[in-house]
């Protein structure tokens, strides 16, 4: 095998791990911050938990994996060659992304970082032809939308559920507080969830590389150490916490109580199991969010802080372009040869350093996560909800 | 081609699914509170978002909930039946869950 060729599959395989890595921390999140909201689990113990939950995950299924390209770059006759420098420089657009999402605390899609890095390099190796708009429309762009819109409807409703079922006309003790019990298996589903599905993704990135130099052949599956390297690459993320997005969806978006938590938990957890065992690819990401929007809706005497919403929003309408841009810049010069190559991988090492250490200028940690909004709830004594004022009477 | 049926299919079944699952969880937590075991649990750690909880306070919740469970106007059978409900109602949960669990793993359903 020719050195370069080598190369470029060691840093393909090495990006694609650091990819899972960034998605990792920045989806656990998705999982743990509701319960560390409300205190029904220790930050430590959260991400701990969903990080065994993602390593086990990662093993139970390749379905996703199989399929990861998606059609949406057009493949083999009439459409585009898939390099390994194409993914090179799809990549390196997902985690910049991803990485600067993690830094602003924005609870982004990792897999739409995925996604638009693939495109915009595809978009420079072989035009506007490459890109199957059909399919970006119906699989990425509709389900961006859609999905956050039925979590949170359906999060919604359960959070209805849950108080109405619960409620005492009496003022006596409702036993509220028994939700935190449930929120401990609620999340613990959405993580075993999102291992079964972001862990694929970059597995099936490692396996399309291998494929595009020959390493293995397209009809074989996904071989067993790059599932294995998968695993613990997001379970190692998932460790290590993206407090940041955690501290945004928490307490961000809205004062998460345990029965909110616990529907916003299930909600999540449902929407993403019905949808990947009926193939309809959702983002982990923004079911998450929706869930807590809706939950927070949901609950008398809540509110949902609309302004961190549509930061979040605005996250999701640039993730794709964003992505996509970087993407196609690092094809451009990736495509100058090896030396491209090394000099992309040198710019993108340098921004996500650089990236972490603005990171370190205000750091949030397990220690830190929520505890300034504890603190609040301090100082401030707030009053009952209207509604047992009322009916205590 | 947009696919509105799948769309449908994916809002009906994560609705059922949801419902289900928070449904019978809050109706055992109702039911326990029948029986008069109503559960007091604490934060974890003084992460609660809107209410920092004291030592104090949480005695005191707990003393306020043995209070009304003493003061429970259902008969000592009544009780168990209520009991009983709220196990029946966590067993429906959890078997809700498992379902969701059987779902996602190919390998349980070929």
């Amino acid at each position: 095998m020719p050195l370069d060729i080598s190369l470029i599959i060691v840093l393909v395989i090495a990006l694609a791990l650091f990819f899972d890595f960034t998605n990792g921390f920045h989806d656990t999140a998705n999982a743990m911050a509701t319960p560390i909201a409300t205190g029904a689990l220790k930050p430590k113990t959260a991400v701990t938990l969903a990080a065994i939950l993602n390593l086990i995950g990662a093993f139970l299924s390749t379905e996703v994996a199989k399929t990861i390209s998606g059609g949406i770059i057009k493949e083999g006759e009439g459409g585009v060659m898939i390099t390994p420098e194409l993914i090179f420089a799809g990549l390196i657009g997902a985690i910049v992304w991803n990485m600067l999402t993690w830094l602003l605390g924005l609870p982004s899609s990792s897999s739409h970082a995925l996604f638009g890095g693939l495109i915009g390099a595809a978009l420079v190796g072989a035009g506007i032809g490459a890109i199957d708009f059909g399919v970006l429309t119906s699989k990425v762009l509709l389900p961006a939308i859609l999905a956050p819109l039925t979590a949170g409807l359906i999060a919604f409703i359960a959070t209805k559920l849950a108080y109405g079922v619960t409620r005492r006309y009496d003022g006596k003790p409702d036993g509220r507080s028994g939700f935190r019990y449930g929120q401990v298996f609620s999340s613990s589903l959405v993580a075993l969830a999102h291992g079964t599905n972001d862990a694929q993704k970059t597995m099936g990135v490692i396996t399309l590389a291998l494929i595009s130099v020959n390493l293995q052949s397209p009809s074989e599956g996904v071989q067993t150490w790059v599932v294995v390297v998968c695993a613990f690459a997001i379970a190692l993320g998932t460790y290590v916490g993206g407090w940041r997005i955690i501290k945004t969806l928490g307490t961000g978006l809205t004062d998460v109580k345990p029965a909110q938590g616990f529907a916003a938990e299930t909600s999540t957890a449902a929407t993403i199991l019905a949808s990947s065992h009926l193939g309809f690819a959702l983002s982990t990401t923004q079911v998450a969010s929706g869930s807590v929007i809706g939950s927070g809706l949901g609950r008398r005497g809540s509110t949902v802080r609309w302004k961190t919403a549509g930061r979040i929003g605005i996250g999701w309408l640039l993730t794709l372009p964003a992505a996509g841009i970087v993407g196609a810049i690092a094809a451009v010069i990736a495509h100058l040869g090896t030396w491209g190559v090394i000099f992309d991988a040198v710019v993108g090492v340098g921004t996500i350093l650089f990236i972490f250490l603005r990171s370190r200028r205000d750091q949030v940690g397990h220690h830190n996560v929520v505890s300034d909004v504890a603190a609040s709830g301090e100082a401030v004594v707030i009053a009952p909800e209207p509604e047992s004022k009322k009916v205590a009477k | 081609m947009i696919d509105w049926m799948a769309f449908v299919i994916v809002l009906a079944a994560a609705l059922a699914g949801t419902v289900a699952v928070v449904g019978f969880y809050s109706l055992g937590l109702k039911m326990l509170v029948r029986a008069g075991r109503v559960p007091v649990v604490s934060p974890a750690e003084f992460t609660d978002a809107i209410t920092v909880l004291t030592p104090a306070e949480i005695k005191s919740a707990a003393k306020k909930a043995a209070k009304a469970a003493r003061k429970n106007p259902l008969s000592p059978l009544q009780k168990k039946i209520a009991q009983f409900a709220a196990y029946a109602c966590f067993t429906l949960c959890g078997a809700a869950v498992l379902f969701g669990i059987y779902l996602i793993v190919p390998a349980l359903h070929g």
